[in-house]
């Protein structure tokens, strides 16, 4: 699906650019991180014009992340009646609300997985829409920033730092599941440990 | 340790541990290799052209080649035998696809064999830059 992409890319150039982060935004599987690296070769190489691809990209990513995160909105009142009552939900929502800020500016640009369901957590949670849409236009310009600079900086060599990049995203994904378990664990204990005393 | 916890959230949540370490394995050392291949290399210059043909890929329209080895695009899509005309847009992929359906990867390997013979250095004809040859030395006649 990427390599088609990134020849249609270099054929229509940055509104289509713009139309894929907007779509992987809404969770199309369309490897948009290779894309953003990719688009920052080309304009190295003048088939892009690199502000146009920085501004086009970054509302095309913003848009598709409002508009998830209308998805998780509009579904709240089923969430609630389904999860509402819930304990594991209502802690859930409760620990996201806390953390908010830093999951949506982080998932962004460093453990982009997870972005999608954090966008829609954060709709369906009722999280503050103009909070979601700060942290969401800041991790987004580090994202088109970051991966577009370095694949403009390597060039026709970009391929090189998206490997990186993609199992370095990995590696943080990991990093995030290991340490929620073990907060949780720790959790646990405190909890005990409150409830012997 | 879990005694605060339910079973299902115990599983869970061992589960998540198992997973990310897992995943921090796997991935580590995947970014581990991605990191010394990538940390060898320096940018390019900004302006250089491209001279590996190695970077060459098959969802690559020949103008982009083109462009970015700096080979005309008549040279590519003759050593194709391929018109130019209606063919900008598709990949090599596309173009092997179309016109040798039956030969896997001829298009990626002629395209590859092009930019090459474009960057072998060809004979220089420019009066200037002719060169007289200076004669081996030889060992003095002793007496």
């Amino acid at each position: 699906m990427s390599a088609f992409l990134l020849t249609q890319v270099i054929n229509y150039g940055t509104p289509l650019l713009g139309l894929i982060l907007l779509l992987g935004a809404l969770g199309f599987p369309l490897g948009t991180s290779v894309i953003v690296i990719a688009a920052g070769a080309f304009s190295q190489q003048g088939i892009l014009n690199w502000t146009n691809a920085i501004l086009i990209g970054f509302a095309g990513s913003v848009i598709g992340d409002i508009l998830s995160y209308s998805i998780g909105h509009f579904a709240k009142d089923w969430t609630q009646q389904h999860f509402g009552n819930s304990p594991a939900w209502i802690n859930a929502s409760e620990a996201f609300q806390k953390h908010a800020g830093l999951a949506i500016f982080l998932t962004r640009w460093l453990i982009t997985a997870v972005a999608i369901p954090t966008n829609l957590i954060a709709g369906g949670s009722g999280y503050k829409f103009s909070h979601f849409l700060l942290y969401d236009m800041i991790g987004e310009l580090i994202w088109i920033l970051l991966y577009g600079g370095l694949g403009y900086l390597f060039g026709s060599q970009w391929e090189l730092v998206y490997d990186f990049i993609n199992n370095f995203g990995g590696l943080m994904l990991g990093l995030v599941i290991f340490g929620f378990g073990v907060y949780q664990v720790w959790h646990w204990q405190e909890k005990k440990k409150l409830a012997a005393n | 340790m879990f005694s605060q916890a339910n079973p299902k959230q115990r599983a869970l949540v061992i589960g998540l541990i198992v997973l990310g370490i897992l995943f921090t394995i796997f991935f580590g050392m995947r970014a581990f290799h991605a990191y010394k291949k990538f940390g060898g290399h320096r940018p390019p210059p900004p302006g250089k052209v491209e001279t590996d043909v190695e970077l060459v890929r098959d969802w690559m329209p020949i103008p982009f080649i083109s462009r970015m080895y700096r080979v005309p695009e008549k040279n590519i899509f003759d050593a194709l035998k391929i018109p130019p005309l209606g063919n900008h847009n598709k990949s090599l992929k596309d173009l092997n696809r179309k016109y040798y359906p039956n030969q896997d990867g001829f298009v990626l390997s002629t395209v590859k064999a092009t930019l090459l013979a474009f960057q072998q250095p060809t004979p220089t004809t420019d009066a200037s830059r002719v060169t007289t040859t200076i004669p081996p030395p030889t060992a003095l006649a002793t007496p």
